[in-house]
C-alpha cells in the first residue's frame, strides 16, 4: 500500500478520538499544497491528493499546536516537522499527551523557488498548468510546454542536510522508518556568505532587507515563535524598532527573531519559505545553530527531556574561553 | 491622438528622457540570477529591469508609501514656556511609473473614493495621499500572460484593462506601443525619442490583448457576495474552517493593491521626531488593539472575516457596490499557507469557481 | 594599535557594566584618579544577567562604534547565577556579528570586580584602543534618525 494510503488510514483510525488531524491538502494549483484541518471522515480524502504527494508535503504543521493547546490533535509530520514538536514539548509549550503524532518515511520536499528558478527565464511557477512526479522526476506542464526537473534538484535545502527522515517521536508511523542517514551540516550556506568581506556582507543585508514589507509571515510561519499576538515587535515599550520603512529596522526584527530562537530553532526553515520577498532569513537562525552547536554540542528538537543550553550554565564552562580577551 | 511606439533598444533612453521630469519607478529583478524576486525601485540606467515576471509586491507604495513622515517636530521652549518647532515635509516629486500591471493600476481606484472626500461616508480630504496620487502617472503595461492566481476579470478587470491607468503599454517582440488613455498620461508621451506607432503594431497589440483575456477561466458572478457574506458573519463554523490553516501574518494584506488601512505613531529620539503614518493590516493583533489591553478582534478567525468580508461586502455596499478587490492574486501566491481568497468568497455565496489558468488540469 | 592622545577624536562606545562589581571597579578607578580614555559612556545595570545580548546590537545600529560589557567574575555575582547565564548568551551573540558585517572586535565582555581599579582602567584603555583600530562605525544610510534632523526649519509654535 502507498504511504499516503497508509497515512490515509491512519488519520481516518486516529479521528474518533482527537479534535481533528493536521495534514496537507490541495493548494491554489498543481504545485501548491496546502495545510488541511481534517474533522471528519469525509475530509480525510483529500489528504495528500495533490500532483507532488509527499513531495509537496511542505509546511511545517507543527506551527499549529500550540494555538490548539487544550485540545487534543493529530498532526502528520515529515521528519523535520518532529522536532519542532519535540523542542515544543521540551520547552512545555505543548503537551505531549495533547498530540497525536503521525510519522512516515519522508523522502524530501519540494522548494517552490528552486523550482521557479528552474523554469526557462522569464516563466515563473504560476504558469504551471500540470505536474506529475515520475520516477525521479517532476514533469510539469506550462500550457503546451513540458518541462522535467530532477527531484534532487528542486528538493528543499534542509533535505539535504537531514538527519531525520522519520520522525523523531511519533504515536503512528506509516511504512517502515529508514535508518538515519550520516549526514554532517557543513553549513555551507554561511561559508558562502562568510567568503565575503565584512563589507559586503553587510550591503548584502542590506539589499536583501530592503526587499522587506514587514509582514512578518517569518515570524508568524516559526512553530517556535509563540509568543503570538504579544511580540516585541509591536511593543512601543520597549521600543525595539520604529515605525520608519528603514532597513536598519527591518534587519533589527529579523535580528530579534533569531536572538529569540538561539538554541531553540530546529532548523526547519519555514520563516524563509514563508517570506515574499524572498530574503534568506534562515541564514540568521542558522548563525546561532552553529554556535550553539560548537559550544555546546547541542542541536534542539532532538529530545524532549534535554534543557536548551541558553536555559542552563555549567561553572566552568568547556569551549568558553571569555579570558582570552583580558 | 496617435499612439506612439519605443523600441526595446531606445526604452531606457526613454526612460531616462522622462527621469528629468519624474522620478521614474519600475520592476526590477533585485535577486543575484536571472529569478531574482521583481520589486518595484526607482529607475536606473543600468537597473535589471523586469517585464517577463509579475512583480511580487505591487505598486502601491509609489503612491502610499509603506512609511511617511507626516510632520516633524521639535520640542523646545520659547519665553519660558514649552514650545513646539513643527516642519511638514516638502510636496514629493512628480511619479511615473512604468510597467505596472492594470491590476496594480486598479487598486488606486479603491483608494480614491476613500481618499478623495468623494466617499459615500463624507469623508475628509487626505491631501498626504491626493498630492501624490495626482503627481503619479501610471503606465500600465499589458499582461502577456496570466497566472493561476490571476482573477481580475472575476472583479471587472482584465490583462489590458485601461481603468486606472493613464498610458498603456503593450509589449511587441521589438518595443512597446503606448496608448495614451488620460489627459495626465500626455506628460509621459511627449518625447522625441518616441515614433508614431504603426497600423500593424496597433494590430498586434489588440491581438495580444485578446489572447491574454482568453487564457483566463470565464468568472463566477460575485453580485451575492455583499449579502453573502453579511449573512456569513455570524457562522463561526464557517470562518474557523477557512480560517484554520492562516497564519494570521500581514503579507496578504501588504501585497495587496487595494488595501489602504493606515496607522500613525510618533518616533522620537531627544528633542527631534516625526509624526509617521505607516501601513498596516487588519490581520495582524494590533490593528484593533485598544488602549485598555482588550483586542475586540481575539484572533486569526476574526481578522481573516473582516478582511475578506471588508473587501467583498463591506466596502462595496458604501461604494456603489464596488469590489475591493482587484484580483492581482498576489495574496494567494504569496500566502505561506495557500489561503485563497476566492475559495472563500465563493465558498460563502454558494458557487463554486473555475480558478486559475483554463488549461489548468490539476490542483 | 594606534595611540591615542588627547587629539584624538573619540568614537562612541557603550558600556554595560553591572551595579555591584564592574561599575563598583570603574568608580575605584576614578576614585583613584586613573588615567583613562574618555569615550566610554557607561549604562549600569543591576547584573550582566539583566543585558539581552540584543542591547549589544541596538546600541551597535544605533551609532556606537563598540559595545562592552563588564560583570562580576564567575562564581562571584551578587545574584549566584546571573553572570554564568550571561555568559552564555554573550557568547552565542558573538557569532552573529561578523554575518551581519560587523567587526567581532566591536564587541567584547569580561568580569571586573568592584575592588579592581587597576584591571578597569587595563580593560577601558585596551577597548577604546581596540575600537579605535577599528575606526568609526558606519552603518545604515536610511536610518529613521536622519529624517528627523530635518526638523530644523520649521516655525516654533506656543
Amino acid at each position: 500500500m502507498a504511504i499516503h494510503e497508509q497515512l490515509k488510514k491512519i488519520i481516518l483510525d486516529t479521528l474518533p478520538g482527537v479534535e481533528c488531524v493536521i495534514g496537507w491538502g490541495p493548494g491554489q494549483d498543481a504545485l501548491h499544497g496546502s495545510p488541511v484541518f481534517m474533522r471528519k471522515p469525509e475530509d480525510v480524502d483529500s489528504f495528500m491528493d495533490t500532483p507532488l504527494g509527499a513531495f509537496g508535503a511542505v509546511n511545517n504543521l507543527a506551527l499549529f499546536l500550540p494555538e490548539l493547546s487544550g485540545k487534543k490533535v493529530g498532526v502528520v509530520v515529515k521528519g523535520c516537522d518532529s522536532r519542532s514538536i519535540v523542542q515544543l514539548v521540551a520547552e512545555k509549550l505543548i503537551k505531549r499527551e495533547e498530540v497525536v503524532i503521525i510519522g512516515f518515511p519522508c523522502e524530501g520536499a519540494a522548494d517552490l523557488t528552486k523550482i521557479e528558478k528552474a523554469l526557462p527565464e522569464g516563466r515563473e511557477a504560476g504558469e504551471v498548468t500540470g505536474a506529475a512526479i515520475v520516477g525521479e522526476t517532476l514533469k510539469l506542464s506550462l500550457g503546451s510546454e513540458e518541462i522535467s526537473l530532477g527531484l534532487a534538484d528542486i528538493k528543499a535545502d534542509k533535505c539535504t542536510r537531514c538527519k531525520t527522515p522519520g520522525a523523531v517521536i511519533s504515536d503512528a508511523f506509516a511504512g517502515i522508518a529508514g535508518k538515519a542517514p550520516e549526514v554532517r551540516d557543513e553549513y555551507a550556506d554561511l561559508a558562502a556568505l562568510e567568503a565575503m568581506s565584512l563589507d559586503e556582507r553587510f550591503k548584502f543585508w542590506e539589499r536583501e532587507m530592503s526587499r522587506c514589507i514587514r509582514c512578518y509571515a517569518c515570524r508568524n510561519a516559526c512553530p517556535l515563535c509563540v509568543c503570538r499576538d504579544h511580540c516585541v515587535a509591536g511593543s512601543r515599550s520597549p521600543h525595539w524598532i520604529t515605525q520608519t520603512d528603514s532597513t536598519r529596522d527591518k534587519l533589527m526584527f529579523q535580528i530579534i527573531h533569531a536572538t529569540h530562537l538561539a538554541g531553540r530553532c530546529t532548523g526547519c526553515g519555514e520563516c524563509q519559505r514563508a517570506c515574499p520577498a524572498g530574503i534568506p532569513v534562515l541564514l540568521l537562525k542558522r548563525t546561532f545553530n552553529r554556535g550553539v552547536a560548537e559550544i555546546f554540542g547541542y542541536d534542539a528538537g532532538m529530545d524532549t527531556e534535554a534543557t536548551p543550553p541558553l536555559l542552563t550554565f555549567q561553572v566552568e564552562e568547556a569551549h568558553i574561553k571569555e579570558r582570552e580577551w583580558q | 491622438m496617435s499612439n506612439k511606439f519605443i523600441s526595446h533598444e531606445k526604452l531606457r533612453d526613454w526612460l531616462e528622457d522622462l527621469s528629468a521630469r519624474f522620478e521614474v519607478w519600475a520592476p526590477v529583478n533585485t535577486g543575484q540570477d536571472a529569478k531574482g524576486v521583481v520589486v518595484y525601485r526607482p529607475f536606473v540606467r543600468d537597473g535589471a529591469l523586469e517585464f517577463a515576471r509579475k512583480p511580487v509586491e505591487s505598486a502601491k507604495h509609489t503612491v502610499f508609501p509603506r512609511s511617511e513622515t507626516l510632520v516633524n517636530f521639535k520640542t523646545g521652549a520659547k519665553d519660558g514656556k514649552p514650545a513646539l518647532e513643527l516642519h511638514v515635509p516638502e510636496d514629493p516629486p512628480a511619479r511615473a511609473v512604468f510597467g505596472l500591471p492594470s491590476c496594480d493600476a486598479r487598486g488606486f481606484q479603491i483608494f480614491d473614493p476613500v481618499y478623495n472626500g468623494s466617499g459615500t461616508q463624507g469623508l475628509a480630504r487626505d491631501n498626504y495621499y491626493l498630492r501624490r496620487r495626482n503627481a503619479t502617472v501610471l503606465i500600465v503595461k499589458a499582461c502577456s500572460k496570466v497566472l493561476n492566481t490571476c482573477f481580475c476579470n472575476w472583479v471587472g478587470g482584465g490583462p489590458a484593462c485601461t481603468e486606472g491607468a493613464d498610458v498603456l503599454a503593450t509589449e511587441l517582440p521589438d518595443g512597446f506601443i503606448l496608448a495614451q488613455v488620460t489627459a495626465r498620461g500626455e506628460a509621459a508621451l511627449g518625447s522625441a525619442l518616441l515614433a508614431p506607432a504603426s497600423d500593424s503594431q496597433e494590430k498586434q497589440a489588440r491581438k495580444l490583448h485578446e489572447e491574454a483575456g482568453a487564457a483566463l477561466c470565464a468568472p463566477p458572478d460575485l453580485s451575492a457576495s455583499v449579502s453573502a457574506l453579511r449573512g456569513k458573519f455570524d457562522d463561526s463554523a464557517f470562518w474557523e474552517a477557512e480560517a484554520s490553516k492562516c497564519l494570521s501574518c500581514g503579507a496578504c494584506t501588504y501585497l495587496c493593491p487595494t488595501c489602504y488601512c493606515f496607522n500613525i505613531t510618533d518616533e522620537a529620539r531627544g528633542v527631534l521626531g516625526a509624526r509617521i503614518r505607516s501601513w498596516d493590516a487588519c490581520m495582524l493583533p494590533l490593528f484593533t488593539m485598544e488602549a485598555s489591553g482588550h483586542n475586540p478582534r481575539t484572533g486569526k478567525i476574526q481578522r481573516l472575516r473582516n478582511r475578506i468580508g471588508h473587501k467583498f461586502s463591506y466596502y462595496p455596499s458604501l461604494h456603489n457596490g464596488r469590489i475591493a478587490c482587484c484580483g492581482c492574486g498576489r495574496c494567494i501566491k504569496s500566502c505561506p499557507s495557500s489561503v485563497d481568497i476566492r475559495r472563500i468568497v465563493t465558498d460563502a455565496i454558494g458557487i463554486t469557481g473555475t480558478a486559475g489558468l483554463k488549461e489548468q488540469k490539476n490542483g | 594599535m594606534p595611540e591615542l592622545t588627547e587629539n584624538t577624536k573619540e568614537l562612541r562606545i557603550v558600556g554595560f557594566l553591572c551595579n555591584w562589581c564592574s561599575y563598583g571597579g570603574a568608580d575605584t578607578a576614578g576614585v583613584g584618579r586613573f588615567i583613562q580614555p574618555t569615550d566610554l559612556r557607561i549604562i549600569r545595570l543591576p547584573c550582566s544577567g539583566r543585558v539581552n545580548p540584543l542591547f549589544i546590537i541596538k546600541a551597535l545600529m544605533s551609532g556606537a562604534d563598540g559595545v562592552l560589557v563588564s560583570g562580576c567574575h564567575p562564581r562571584d555575582c551578587h545574584y549566584a547565577e546571573g553572570n554564568f547565564y550571561a555568559r552564555r548568551r554573550l557568547e552565542v551573540f558573538k557569532h552573529l556579528l561578523p554575518v551581519l558585517g560587523i567587526d567581532r572586535r566591536r564587541f567584547e565582555y569580561t568580569w571586573v570586580s568592584a575592588s579592581e581599579g587597576p584591571r578597569w582602567q587595563k580593560v577601558v584603555t585596551d577597548f577604546t584602543a581596540q575600537i579605535h583600530a577599528l575606526g568609526p562605525a558606519k552603518f545604515f544610510a536610511d536610518a529613521p534618525e536622519l529624517d528627523f534632523l530635518k526638523a530644523g526649519e520649521g516655525v516654533m509654535q506656543p
